[in-house]
């Protein structure tokens, strides 16, 4: 599903992010990605969206390789592509629903839509996608009013909304207390397995790697360390990328 | 027990009497100089308070002639009170036209080109800066005389207001959940209506009811150069010497503002 072939990114200072990075991540595959400050996680994630652009490499989504598109043909092909960070980045002023809906934007350009309608065919699945994530009753409470980790599921249904095949997830939990940073781990496992989205999920969190992942890929200093199933993790491999020299 | 009085020598009681008197010399000039700006402004604007005291008997007179206010007129002042009102709606309703896109280019985190920033910021500087009287009557050159000049003239110079505030209120607004829509695949006038606007309507509604409330008052002067409304009555009636026409006009134009004034108040406080 998502295919990253020598990836590589190095800043106009001469700084080398990401180097020479492989991945593949099949469909309803959970991958999660590991690695102390600035080791180039975030960048990796920025670089896929093409937020950012790679000085080298190939990022396959399907048969579509995103960096060889710009402009309307590059913005098509990240609507298969959805993204939640660490907060929840809702309209705060609007409601849930609202909020959730948005996410089909991309899908849907009409007179309507291009002025602050919504897409009057997406309100029943944006009502579906928040029954998914738990918070059907509270479809129509302004975004603002919501806790973190409500917030952070309403994020995730307007990711749905999408209909992406591939979900990437930028530390979705930092922010959450532990009972929330689990409910949101489990929903985003649950979401692979049934929605067959290839999920990417940067963490810093190492237990909710072991307890979620499918497969684990260690990162430092923008270089690939490991890229294991969870089992074959070991603890110390984990600890070394977190050392402040390298092992 | 000893204390370390140390903190309090170099802030208060025990600081060097040297630092003190500095401290009372400096004082001393910024009380002087003060004084000083006061001097010049009251000798550049030849004040004369005298001349207030001397006067007193011309003013009493002619609000004596201004007593009762003639209520037989209401009904002629009622159209151009209602114009009064309506040039600053259409000023203000020309202003936020002009002063959105405006803002948009000249907001930093939304401007597509630094070259669109500077010209934005310039255009809005511009407008700010000319005088809505003298844009009145370039209008009025231009158009004719009566309320449409005055609708324009507030129009344009609403532009410098609103332009700079929205532009300021657009870069102040949380930039996350409009790169979240981006990434969503959006289009960017999908991105503006459903991302931008939602965050930052209440306060752009506020800074509009404010100008709004500012036109109507702009709008009553504006008739003093031919762009219609209640101040071309006013100022017709004070020609011709008809001052209790003249104390009715000031009777309506202060329940205008006055009425303007609460309306934009309670609409500001229930935005925010």
């Amino acid at each position: 599903m998502l295919r990253l072939r020598g990836l590589s990114l190095r800043y106009p200072n001469g700084k080398l992010a990401l180097s020479d990075f492989d991945l593949t991540v099949a469909a309803g595959e959970f991958v999660v990605v590991l690695g102390g400050n600035g080791s180039g996680k975030t960048t990796l994630l920025r670089c896929i969206t093409r937020t950012v652009r790679p000085s080298a490499g190939e990022i396959w989504l399907g048969n579509t390789d995103l960096c060889a598109l710009e402009g309307e043909k590059l913005r098509r092909a990240r609507l298969a592509l959805a993204m939640i960070w660490q907060h929840a980045s809702l309209v705060r002023r609007r409601c849930v629903l609202s909020n959730v809906a948005a996410g089909a934007l991309g899908r849907h350009f009409t007179l309507r839509t291009a002025f602050g309608g919504l897409p009057a065919a997406e309100l029943g699945a944006a009502r579906s996608y928040l029954a998914e994530v738990g918070l059907a009753e509270l479809a129509d409470q302004r975004a603002g009013t919501l806790s973190g980790g409500q917030a952070q599921r309403v994020a995730i249904a307007r990711a749905l909304a999408q209909r992406p095949q591939v979900l990437l997830a930028d530390e979705p939990v930092a922010s959450l207390d532990p009972e929330a940073a689990e409910e949101i781990m489990r929903l985003l496992q649950r979401l692979a397995r049934t929605e067959r989205i290839a999920i990417v999920c940067v963490l810093h969190q190492v237990e909710l790697a072991y307890a979620y992942a499918d497969r684990v890929v260690g990162i430092r200093d923008g270089r690939m360390v490991f890229d294991l199933p969870r089992a074959q993790v070991s603890r110390e491999a984990v600890h070394r990328l977190y050392l402040p020299e390298a092992a | 027990m000893s204390v370390d009085l140390a903190p309090q020598r170099a802030h208060g009681f025990g600081a060097a009497p040297w630092r003190r008197a500095l401290s009372a010399a400096t004082r001393c000039v910024v009380a002087l100089l003060g004084l000083a700006i006061f001097i010049q402004a009251f000798i550049v604007v030849q004040a004369r308070p005298q001349d207030l005291i001397t006067g007193v008997h011309g003013m009493a007179d002619l609000i004596r002639r201004a007593m009762p206010p003639d209520f037989s007129q209401l009904p002629a002042t009622l159209w151009p009170a209602l114009q009064t009102v309506d040039i600053a709606l259409f000023g203000t309703f020309v202003g936020i036209i002009i002063a959105l896109p405006l803002a948009l280019l000249a907001a930093a985190n939304m401007t597509p080109s630094r070259v669109a920033y500077y010209a934005a910021r310039g255009l809005i500087g511009f407008t700010r800066a000319v005088p809505d009287l003298v844009w009145a009557l370039l209008f009025v050159t231009a158009v004719g005389l009566g309320p449409f000049p005055g609708g324009l003239a507030l129009g344009v110079h609403s532009v410098g207001m609103l332009g700079r505030l929205f532009a300021e209120t657009i870069e102040q607004m949380d930039m996350a959940p409009i790169h979240a829509l981006e990434l969503t695949g959006a289009r960017r006038i999908q991105v503006f209506s459903h991302g931008i606007i939602p965050s930052i309507l209440p306060s752009l509604l506020g800074i509009t009811l404010y100008r709004l409330d500012e036109n109507i008052r702009s709008s009553l002067v504006l008739g003093f150069v031919g762009a219609g409304g209640i101040g071309f009555q006013l100022l017709t009636a004070m020609n011709l010497f008809q001052y209790q026409e003249v104390s009715l006009l000031l009777i309506i134009i202060f329940v205008i503002v006055l009425g303007a004034e609460r309306i934009s108040a309670e609409l500001r406080e229930r935005l925010s």
